[in-house]
């Protein structure tokens, strides 16, 4: 039997219900927070993430305004910047690599210009701030910045009868024939990841074609150039060699089998990585890596290339704020860069200094942010990273057509139509 | 998702058929819901599911005609069907077609029967049979990303635990379990295998355990063997559940993502890349939401095409009561 007020009840309980289920809709994701300032970076590990914690309180208490700092881990913040990207909102402050993600967000008018606010970059290496800046304006401060080169285990090398580390790239081909004669693996790669890959191809075309070569291609979209054939073609000569640790098709970089752990434990002679190397060694394989037997040594050269060795592929990491930020951003990104605070940084995180003149900001550097920063030094031009630099389907092109180089899935010439492909879709 | 409701319908419709001495069904008493009663439990319902479903389904139909990288509002560039022209000579996504054909062919052909043939085993009494059922079915319970990590433990290439278990019987070879590109995808549909076959299993023992035990007798009075048991009465009342796996296999493989994701990546070059990673590589990894639209709405053809043409020829006799049928032909 029915009950008189079941009705009711009913027409109450399903109202509860979808009060509940509105209500819920209404309470998502929206990002938006009571602080003055919220900032999102990715050093979501101590000692760094205190280290950033301490600096936005002390800011937030001179300010006399409130910091919300979340960090989060890369790829999840990857995958939540681009979800905020597209919901027409970016945070205050937050991590970005520059570049043509960097460039999309512009593009779309979610990012402040900082050009004409920030008035505190007059001891910053002019270098690391290319990938911030977008048309001639600036759009994020840097914290960190290097190069990707050769890390190499000296005691496998001298264990092969490898005493200076290869200038050419015939030599370079020698010396892996060498490591593999004396039974080591010569070069450790994380295959699934496909951009350690691309960093192979990218220095291949920067040797042969020079940078200024690249830059005019990239800017035309147009990879025709017989450059990027030779380039390729070389690439797929070093695979030939089997240069690679059994099963890279399938290793990533940074887990516990991947391209950084078997450096780590020894188990291959060198890597082509940055100045992040030597602490993903570390941390993947859990032990104290190579140590003092580590050292690097830059890409390198081809005869009769129109590149040279002092030419890097390179980047960092910088903060760039979100077009709602409040004005007060600008001060909080220069307070970050004030000295002590980035000797800090490099201290704590073992990060690469931007300073001009590293030495006086950081003067007690480690041997591996030494190497780095001598590189640097060198350095008379710096590519950010492909899959970084150019929009993210080029830039994810790339990274794919560099795996199936490496393969010998396609060819050279593959390569060059499917990213002129990709260029061609993008204009 | 909208299709649950129609799967259970043959489960449970082979039940009543079957129990004998069952009293009829009691005839619902009570007046029909009012008009009023029915609008307020559907509506909330009906709003919730057009907003979270048809309403996504019709953007994304809508964004597949734009070339779109889905920052700085609604799309603009309009370019008609070209992606989906793009799509039907993109060699990534014809490989996909291919793999799924592939894990749905091995999944008819290799784990469904395999599920039966346990079910089958474990229907018979004997001791610990519960836990075997228990232990058979754990798999089900893990998640695919959990799952995929184990199993990328297993077959890492640097002492894995395959590779090691092969090395202590003395076999001293370092397969690339996943990183030949020959072979990764036979090593994915072994761990899919792994994981769903309990789930499979389950049905059918419940779908054998529906059988009522009068029938093998009354067959056995007249003199039936065990194989004719099994091929006119077992094989023909599970027909239901059969038909109803293979659809939830078909389904299931091509949203295919989580396991192989996190597993492979798709990887190495695409050896193992499912529709859904493709779909997911070109909308988060490559900024191109137009053209990832345009594969979401090939998979949702896909999916429909099937669940409509399967019904259609397929659970349509089921419907009409396949059991009438198949003891026609028995006599």
């Amino acid at each position: 039997m029915r009950k008189p007020q079941s009705r009711a009840r009913a027409v109450l309980a399903a109202g509860a219900a979808a009060a509940v289920a509105f209500t819920a809709t209404a309470c998502g994701d929206s990002g938006e927070s009571t602080a003055d300032l919220t900032w999102w970076h990715i050093q979501n590990e101590d000692p760094m993430k205190t280290t950033w914690a301490e600096m936005a309180d002390e800011w937030a208490a001179e300010a006399d305004l409130t910091v919300e700092v979340e960090p989060i881990a890369n790829e999840a913040f990857k995958e939540r910047l681009a979800t905020s990207a597209q919901s027409g909102t970016l945070p205050d402050l937050y991590q970005t690599w520059g570049g043509g993600v960097l460039a999309e967000q512009v593009e779309a008018g979610l990012v402040r210009d900082i050009t004409d606010d920030v008035d505190c970059l007059d001891k910053v290496n002019p270098i690391t701030l290319e990938a911030y800046t977008i048309d001639d304006r600036l759009y994020a401060v840097p914290f960190d910045q290097g190069v990707v080169g050769f890390w190499y285990n000296m005691d496998l090398f001298a264990e092969a009868g490898i005493d200076t580390p290869p200038a050419t790239w015939d030599e370079f081909l020698g010396a892996v024939e060498q490591l593999k004669a004396a039974g080591i693996t010569p070069i450790a790669l994380g295959g699934a990841d496909q951009w350690p890959t691309h960093y192979y191809w990218t220095y291949l075309v920067m040797r042969t074609l020079g940078l200024d070569g690249l830059e005019a291609a990239a800017e035309a979209g147009d990879f025709s150039d017989p450059g990027f054939t030779e380039a390729g073609q070389k690439l797929a000569d070093l695979a030939a060699l089997e240069p690679f640790q059994e099963g890279f098709e399938s290793a990533t970089y940074d887990q516990a089998d991947g391209q950084a752990a078997l450096m780590g434990e020894g188990g291959a002679a060198m890597e082509l990585m940055g100045q992040w190397a030597p602490q993903a060694q570390r941390d993947n394989s859990g032990t104290d890596g190579p140590g003092d037997a580590l050292s690097f040594f830059p890409f390198p050269a081809i005869e009769g290339g129109a590149g040279t060795t002092t030419e890097f592929l390179g980047g960092g990491g910088g903060f760039a704020a979100g077009a709602e930020s409040p004005d007060e951003v600008v001060d909080f990104m220069c307070f970050l860069l004030e000295e002590d605070n980035q000797a800090q940084v490099v201290k704590d995180g073992n990060m690469s200094t931007v300073a001009a003149d590293p030495a006086a900001v950081v003067p007690d550097m480690n041997n591996e942010q030494q190497l780095v920063v001598d590189a640097m030094a060198t350095a008379t031009g710096t590519q950010l990273y492909l899959d970084q630099a150019y929009p993210p389907s080029i830039g994810s092109t790339v990274n794919e057509a560099s795996e199936g180089l490496v393969l010998g899935e396609i060819s050279p010439e593959d390569f060059v139509a499917m990213v002129n492909e990709a260029w061609a879709a993008e204009k | 998702m909208t299709l649950k409701p129609q799967q259970a319908e043959p489960l449970s419709r082979s039940r009543p058929a079957g129990r004998v001495g069952d009293k009829p069904r009691r005839a619902r008493t009570g007046r029909r819901p009012g008009p009023v009663t029915l609008a307020v439990f559907i509506i909330p319902a009906l709003v919730l599911f057009a907003l979270f479903v048809l309403v996504p389904v019709g953007f994304a139909g809508y964004t597949s005609f734009f070339r779109w990288n889905g920052l700085g509002g609604l799309p603009n560039d309009f370019i008609g069907l070209d992606n989906f022209r793009t799509l039907l000579a993109d060699e990534v996504f014809l490989g996909d077609l291919g793999r799924l054909a592939l894990v749905v062919g091995l999944s008819i052909v290799v784990q469904l029967p395999l599920a039966f043939g346990l079910a089958m085993l474990l229907h018979q009494r004997f001791p610990g049979r519960a836990v075997f059922r228990l232990l058979f079915f754990v798999p089900y319970v893990l998640t695919e990303a959990v799952t995929a990590v184990l199993f990328g433990l297993i077959f890492s290439p640097r002492r894995g635990f395959a590779d090691a278990l092969l090395a202590s019987v003395g076999v001293d070879a370092s397969i690339g379990w996943l990183s030949d590109r020959s072979l990764v995808m036979f090593v994915i549909f072994g761990i899919l295998t792994w994981k769903f076959f309990g789930f499979h299993m389950i049905l059918y023992l419940a779908a054998r355990q529906n059988i009522p035990d009068e029938l093998y007798e009354a067959a056995r009075v007249d003199g039936a063997t065990g194989p004719q048991l099994f091929r006119h009465i077992t094989i023909p009342l599970m027909g239901p559940t059969v038909r109803i796996t293979v659809f939830l296999s078909v389904i299931g493989t091509v949203q295919l993502f989580d396991l192989v994701f996190v597993l492979t990546h798709g990887g190495p070059f695409h050896a193992s890349e499912t529709l859904a990673i493709t779909m997911y590589e070109e909308g988060f990894g490559r900024n191109q939401i137009g053209y990832a639209s345009a594969l979401s709405i090939a998979m949702f053809l896909i999916s429909l095409v099937f669940a409509l043409g399967y019904q259609r020829l397929v659970l349509k006799r089921d419907l009409q009561g396949a059991l009438t049928s198949t003891e026609g032909s028995k006599a």
